[in-house]
């Protein structure tokens, strides 16, 4: 059946529905922007029903957000986490500050483009961005999901040199595992 | 000035004890300005004679003009309800200050910090060399000569398109076809 270029298609299209409507998002804040999290996972926003929902560790997680600026310090904690995500694995760059460096761009000890360091699916703009926007940015990446277009673990599997190299740019002191995965 | 009886009291025993100068700011706030040496014993007075039994803060200035750190400390009494503000300076090259977590334990966390933004060494200080920063190798970064927008641009990638203060209003009313409205326009930066 899987040779079948017809069927596999009907099992990619099955495959990435069951995928994009179940975006387990890893619990890990960074920066002042994951204060409308709690926002938008109660009541009022309820992301629960676009599937949207936390998981505790980074091996159960699909989708890791990065909710604002990001020290040094912590970039080193966000790559840990990242390379141990299983695939499919999908990052959201949160608020300013993940896309330009925001208000924070002249600071000695934030990074200012994160898709430098990780690979990222989508970026939501906003000092800090409000629930909506949070939500619409969760629909972009399902539309993405469903289209096959968001294979970010691959590309960084495979560029992982350019990455690494950026990375030890900033992280002068690299002491991480290597993952093989 | 009826009811500044008791910060002129608390500023009248310090001075008397140690010869130092003071003044009393308003209520509940008095300052005094001490010798580097002199700190920890008035600090030691304060806290053993007059009932300031807690260290609320310590904190550093860059006075780069002078050519001196000042370090401040702010201790509390909570039978006087004063805040007291110990000030002495130190000079900028090979800055060292006594360590005085002997006498609050908390010291240890502020003069760690200080450590590092400053520099400032503290001698028998117990703990990391690193704080908040990690891997820190340049200038302790809240010294007013280090130059924190330029180590910036020169350690991180900077996304094009934001070398200049461009008017975000001009460009978004072009790129959606709209017109920017006359009460917007007067916060314009192109004039
Ligand atoms: S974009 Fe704004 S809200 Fe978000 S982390 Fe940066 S400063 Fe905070």
């Amino acid at each position: 059946m899987i040779n079948d270029k017809d069927s596999q298609k009907i099992v990619d299209y099955i495959q990435n529905f069951a995928r994009k409507q179940s975006l387990f998002v890893m619990a890990y804040g960074t920066g002042c922007g994951a204060i409308e999290i709690p926002a938008t996972m109660t009541s009022r926003y309820d992301a629960e029903r676009f599937g949207i929902r936390g998981a505790a560790t980074p091996r159960q997680a699909d989708v890791l957000l990065i909710t604002g600026y990001l020290a040094t310090k912590t970039l080193k904690r966000v790559i840990r986490v990242y390379e141990q995500m299983q695939e499919p694995k999908y990052v959201i760059g949160f608020g300013s500050c993940t896309i330009n460096g925001g208000m924070y761009f002249d600071s000695y000890n934030t990074i200012n483009a994160l898709e430098q360091y990780i690979p990222v699916d989508v970026y939501i703009n906003g000092c800090m961005p409000r629930p909506e926007s949070v939500i619409s940015g969760f629909v972009k990446l399902q539309e993405l999901i469903q289209q096959g277009k968001a294979d970010n673990g691959k590309k960084y599997r495979e560029n992982l040199e350019w990455y690494r190299t950026n990375q030890k740019k900033i992280i002068k002191n690299w002491k991480m595992p290597d993952y093989n995965w | 000035m009826t009811e500044l009886i008791k910060e002129q009291h608390l500023l009248d025993s310090l001075t008397s004890a140690f010869k130092i100068k003071g003044r009393v700011i308003r209520d509940r706030r008095v300052e005094v300005f001490a010798d580097k040496k002199m700190v920890s014993g008035i600090l030691l007075f304060a806290k053993k004679q007059l009932g300031f039994i807690h260290l609320a803060h310590m904190t550093c200035i860059d006075w780069i003009d002078e050519n001196k750190f000042e370090l401040i400390y702010t201790i509390w009494s909570p039978i006087e309800k004063i805040h007291l503000f110990v000030k002495t300076k130190i000079e900028r090259e090979n800055p060292e200050m006594e360590n005085i977590d002997s006498i609050w334990d908390q010291a240890n966390t502020y003069e760690r910090e200080i450590r590092e933004m400053f520099g400032i060494q503290f001698p028998g200080l117990i703990g990391e060399q690193d704080f908040a920063l990690e891997d820190w190798d340049e200038m302790p970064p809240m010294r007013k000569d280090f130059d924190t927008k330029k180590y910036a641009l020169e350690t991180y990638y900077q996304r094009p398109g934001r070398e200049d203060a461009k008017d975000v209003r001009e460009t978004i009313s072009e790129r959606s076809g709209t017109k920017v409205p006359d009460f917007a326009k007067k916060y314009s930066r192109e004039k």
